[in-house]
């Protein structure tokens, strides 16, 4: 049977790159972490904003139905 | 830990590279295109091991809530996912020249392709419902439900009739290939267990620091 090298490299070649693909997709994710925590230092609950500082105003009571 | 497992599997990868193509000797009916197996079944043997420890994470997410047992079972599903892809890809090259298809609905390639598709459905599920308790309580069921798939998928060549050969490493009874391409492959199966070791843990420490980020 002949040898049909060129399968042998396209099924390496092939899996080669999904596992690329997804160890660079890991990388990415892992710097863009790092730049969101640079640029946003994570607060302490304690020293977190209150949450009647919110900016959203509180939802107002619907009137009944007449 | 992690950066450990991952210069660990990319020496072992080299290292079953040259077992592989070096070391092995040419198989006599198939000739080189027999490579391919150092290749697809380390990967259906991670996609084992992934969809196993998919379906133990997630059966002890259920139990205990563990926001840990969670992002294991994600991340070990994700890598699944990808081994599952590649032994798909890697068994479609290897029939074509072998059985002279690229595909066939036999048993144990039909059986594959709905275990991949049911991970697939998996993380889906995980990216799709917004509550993440919801997601993580639902994606756990689905994720020991489909791990149900795994047996199905290695019996089915003893199972049934199918093009596919029967196992000739995870069977009973000791192996009978020769001890040359036994070692290449044992060589490889390590390699691709480091290397899901790395993504795991990779991916389980990501999920973390975003799950932090979102705090």
């Amino acid at each position: 049977m002949p040898d049909h090298w060129g399968y042998v490299v396209a099924a390496y070649g092939l899996a080669a790159v999904a596992l690329a693909a997804y160890w660079r997709r890991l990388l990415r994710r892992d710097r863009e972490l790092t730049t969101l925590r640079t640029r946003r230092p994570v607060t302490p609950r304690s020293q977190a904003a209150p949450l009647s500082a919110h900016p959203r105003p509180e939802p107002t009571p619907r009137p009944p139905l007449q | 830990m992690t950066r450990s497992f991952g210069w660990l599997a990319a020496i072992a990868l080299a290292v079953g590279l040259v077992m592989a193509f070096g070391v092995a000797p040419r198989e006599a009916t198939q000739g080189n295109v027999q490579r391919i197996m150092y290749l697809h079944v380390p990967s259906v043997w991670v996609a084992y091991l992934a969809f196993v420890v998919v379906a133990a994470a997630s059966f002890v997410y259920l139990v205990t809530r563990s926001a840990g047992a969670d992002r294991l079972a994600a991340a070990s599903a994700e890598a699944g996912v990808i081994f599952t892809g590649i032994t798909i890809a890697s068994g479609s090259i290897w029939g074509k020249p072998t059985w002279g298809t690229w595909w066939t609905w036999d048993a144990r390639l039909t059986s594959v392709a709905i275990l991949f598709v049911m991970y697939l459905g998996y993380l889906l599920l995980r990216a799709m419902i917004e509550d993440h308790e919801r997601a993580s309580r639902y994606a756990a069921v689905l994720g020991i439900v489909a791990a149900l798939d795994i047996p199905l998928v290695h019996f089915s060549v003893l199972w049934w009739r199918t093009l596919h050969q029967p196992p000739s490493l995870i069977k009973p009874g000791a192996p009978t290939m020769p001890a040359a391409i036994l070692v290449a492959l044992l060589v490889n199966f390590a390699a691709f267990t480091l290397l899901y070791a790395y993504f795991v843990s990779k991916r389980v420490a990501l999920l973390r620091r975003e799950a932090e980020a979102l705090a």
